[in-house]
C-alpha cells in the first residue's frame, strides 16, 4: 500500500487565460490509488484543466509537478507521456486501423529512435485489450467497431501506456448506462491493482458519487468544493453549480444519489437568481 | 498480424530493389537503339569488372546516354513518392502530394526565376552558383509556397476540416502559380517553347550538369531525416492531440516535415519540372500492400517511387520514338485512372 502523502500529481495555484481568464487559482493533489472525479457545468473550464494537467497547455502562473516534485514544464512530450496517459474525449477515431495496432501505439512513448515494438510490447497491448473487453476485436478495423468500443478502445491504449496517471475526459459521454457504469468500474478497478492516479472528468454526477474516493466542483475556472462524495454533493452545492434544483438521498454505503428536479417552481426560482 | 521489424522492411526494400534493378536493365535495353537485356547485362557487368571497351558504341549509348537517365528518373520518383505519403501522413488526407498542394510548382516557379534573373543579369553560373543555384531556388519556392498556402488556408477549429481547407489553397496556388510560371517563361525566353512547354509538364530528357550531385545527396539526407520522424507521423496521422498525448512534439514534428518535404521536392523538381501523380499514386499502391505504417512505408514507397517515374520515362521515350514525351504525360495518363479506380474502390478512405 503506497502511503497517502505520496503525490502523483500536483497543481499548484494555475491560473490560464485565453481571450481573458478561463482557469483561476486551480490547486490539486492527486495521490496514488485514488479516483477523483471533476464535475462543473459546460464551459467552466474541466477540459482546459485535464490539457494543463497533461502540459498540452501551459498555465499562466502556478505549475504542475509530478511525484519527485518534477515539473511538467521541464519535461518533454515523450516523457510526460510515460507518466501520463489521457484518455480523449470520442471523436475521429482514424477508421483505417486494426483494434490491435490502435492500441499497440500507447508504447509509442516507450519506443527509441529506430526501434519497433517487441512481443513484450504486444503482450502488455493485448493485456490492455482483454482488460478493456476487446480482444475478440483486435483484428477489426476501427471503423467497424461501435462507439462504446470506439471508447474502450481509447481506456486501452491508454492502459498500453502503462503510466502511474490517467486523466479521462469525458470518456462516457454518449454511452448507454450499462456501458457507462462498466467502463467506469473497469477504471476504478485497474486503478486499484496498478495503483494509479486516476482523474475522471464526466457529466454522470451519479457515476461519479459511486465510484470516486473523491470529487471537485468547478465552475468558472475555480474550484467551489471538493471532498469525498457525500460531503460535497449536497443539493445546495449542486444547486449553486448547475442553477438547478436537485434533491440528493443518502443510498447504499452512504453513496449520495442526485436527481435533478427537472419540472418544477424551485427550478424557475433557482435560475431566476 | 505481423509484427514490424529490422528485417522486414530489409526484406521489403531489397525486394523491391531487386525489381528495381530489372526496370533498370529493362530501361537501359530499351530505345532507338534495342539492346538484348541480356547484352546489356553483360555489358553492365563488364564495365563494372573493370572489363569495358569491347563495343564502345554501345557502351556509350548504355552509359553515357541512357544510365544516367535511369538514374535521373529514380532519383526524381523516388523523392517525389516519399514527399507525397509524407504529406498524406501529415495531413491525414489520402489526396494530399507535392502537387496537389502546390510545392512542385512553386518549386518550378523558384527555378524559373533563378534562371531567368540569372540570364538577365548577364551572370554565368559557375562554382557553388551553378551547384547550389537551382536546388536552392527552387527549395525557396516550396517552402515559401507551402507557407503561403497554409496562410490562405487560415485554421480551422473543426476535426478534418483544416486538411481541407489547405489542399483546397493548394490546389488554388497551384493554379495560379502554373500561370506566373508560363507567363515568365514566354515573356523572357522566346528559344525553346517546346522544351519549355514540355518541362512544364515534367521533363526528364534535358542534360544535367554537377548540381545533381548536390541533388542527390539533399534527397538522401532528407529522406533519411524524414525517415526518423516516421513513427512521429504515424501518430500524427491519427490526430494532432492524440500524437501530442503519447509523446510527439507535433508543432516541431509539422514545420521540420513540411521544410524537408519541400526541401526533397523542390531539389528533384529543379530538374524534373513537376512531375504529376507519383506523389499520389504510389504511396497508395504501397500502402494497400504493406499497411499505412510510415515506418515501412517510407522505405517503401522511396523505391516504388523510382520503379514507377523509371518505367513511366522509359515508356515516354519509346512509345513515340524517335521523338519523346514529357514524362509527366505518362504519369498523368497512368496515375489518373488508377487513382480514380482506388478512390471509388476504397470509398476515398485510405
Amino acid at each position: 500500500m503506497v502511503s497517502a502523502d505520496f503525490v502523483a500529481l500536483e497543481a499548484r495555484a494555475i491560473d490560464f487565460a485565453y481571450h481573458g481568464p478561463l482557469i483561476r487559482g486551480f490547486s490539486l493533489v492527486l495521490h496514488p490509488n485514488e479516483v477523483v472525479g471533476i464535475i462543473g457545468p459546460n464551459g467552466c473550464g474541466k477540459t482546459t484543466v485535464l490539457k494543463l494537467l497533461d502540459g498540452i497547455l501551459s498555465p499562466s502562473s502556478g505549475q504542475v509537478l509530478l511525484s519527485g516534485r518534477k515539473s511538467l514544464a521541464r519535461l518533454s512530450r515523450k516523457e510526460i507521456a510515460r507518466r501520463i496517459a489521457v484518455v480523449p474525449q470520442n471523436g475521429g477515431l482514424p477508421g483505417y486501423q486494426t483494434v490491435f495496432h490502435f492500441a499497440l501505439q500507447g508504447r509509442s512513448p516507450h519506443l527509441s529512435l529506430l526501434s519497433f515494438e517487441s512481443a513484450g510490447d504486444e503482450e502488455i497491448t493485448r493485456e490492455a485489450l482483454r482488460l478493456t473487453h476487446l480482444e475478440r476485436y483486435a483484428d477489426a478495423l476501427v471503423s467497424e467497431i461501435s462507439g462504446g468500443e470506439k471508447q474502450r478502445l481509447l481506456l486501452a491504449r491508454a492502459l498500453t501506456q502503462q503510466t502511474p496517471i490517467l486523466l479521462l475526459d469525458e470518456f462516457t459521454a454518449n454511452l448507454d448506462v450499462n456501458y457507462q457504469v462498466g467502463l467506469v468500474s473497469t477504471v476504478v478497478r485497474i486503478t486499484r491493482e496498478r495503483e494509479l492516479a486516476t482523474l475522471i472528468v464526466s457529466h454522470e454526477i451519479n457515476i461519479l458519487a459511486a465510484f470516486c474516493d473523491r470529487v471537485i466542483l468547478m465552475s468558472e475556472g475555480a474550484i467551489r468544493h471538493q471532498g469525498s462524495p457525500s460531503e460535497v454533493l449536497t443539493e445546495t452545492n449542486l444547486g449553486r453549480l448547475f442553477g438547478i434544483g436537485f434533491t440528493v438521498r443518502q443510498g447504499n454505503n452512504r453513496v449520495p444519489e442526485v436527481m435533478p428536479l427537472i419540472l418544477g417552481e424551485q427550478n424557475e426560482r433557482v435560475s431566476d437568481r | 498480424m505481423r509484427r514490424l521489424s529490422r528485417r522486414r522492411i530489409l526484406t521489403v526494400s531489397a525486394a523491391l530493389l531487386a525489381i528495381w534493378l530489372l526496370a533498370a536493365l529493362l530501361s537501359l535495353s530499351m530505345g532507338s537503339v534495342a539492346i538484348p537485356p541480356g547484352k546489356s547485362l553483360r555489358l553492365a557487368l563488364q564495365f563494372l569488372s573493370g572489363d569495358s571497351g569491347r563495343e564502345p558504341a554501345l557502351e556509350t549509348i548504355l552509359f553515357s546516354v541512357r544510365l544516367p537517365r535511369v538514374l535521373l528518373a529514380s532519383l526524381v520518383g523516388a523523392a517525389l513518392a516519399l514527399a507525397g505519403a509524407v504529406f498524406q501522413s501529415l495531413l491525414r488526407n489520402p489526396l494530399a502530394d507535392p502537387y496537389v498542394l502546390g510545392v512542385s510548382t512553386g518549386a518550378s516557379m523558384g527555378t524559373i526565376l533563378y534562371i531567368v534573373l540569372v540570364a538577365s543579369a548577364g551572370i554565368q553560373a559557375t562554382g557553388s552558383l551553378s551547384l547550389y543555384g537551382r536546388p536552392a531556388a527552387a527549395f525557396a519556392g516550396a517552402a515559401l509556397t507551402v507557407a503561403t498556402v497554409y496562410f490562405v488556408a487560415g485554421r480551422s477549429d473543426r476535426k478534418g476540416e483544416g486538411s481541407q481547407r489547405l489542399l483546397l489553397a493548394g490546389v488554388v496556388m497551384a493554379s495560379f502559380i502554373s500561370s506566373i510560371n508560363v507567363f515568365l517563361l514566354t515573356s523572357t525566353s522566346q528559344a525553346d517553347l517546346r522544351g519549355i512547354f514540355y518541362w512544364l509538364i515534367g521533363d526528364l530528357s534535358r542534360p544535367v550538369d554537377a548540381s545533381i550531385y548536390v541533388i542527390s545527396i539533399l534527397v538522401a539526407a532528407g529522406a533519411f531525416l524524414l525517415y526518423l520522424m516516421s513513427q512521429s507521423l504515424n501518430l500524427i496521422s491519427s490526430g494532432e492531440e492524440n500524437a501530442l498525448t503519447l509523446g510527439v512534439e507535433v508543432p516541431r514534428v509539422k514545420v521540420s516535415v513540411y521544410l524537408l518535404a519541400s526541401l526533397v521536392t523542390g531539389a528533384v523538381v529543379s530538374i524534373s519540372g513537376p512531375i504529376a501523380y507519383v506523389g499520389l499514386i504510389c504511396p497508395h499502391l504501397a500502402r494497400m500492400v504493406l499497411g499505412s505504417d510510415n515506418r515501412i512505408l517510407f522505405p517503401a514507397v522511396f523505391v516504388f517511387g523510382a520503379i514507377f517515374t523509371l518505367l513511366a520515362d522509359t515508356a515516354a521515350r519509346t512509345v513515340v520514338a524517335p521523338a519523346e514525351l514529357p514524362v509527366g504525360v505518362i504519369t498523368a495518363l497512368c496515375g489518373a485512372p488508377l487513382f480514380i479506380y482506388l478512390l471509388r474502390r476504397k470509398g476515398g478512405g485510405w
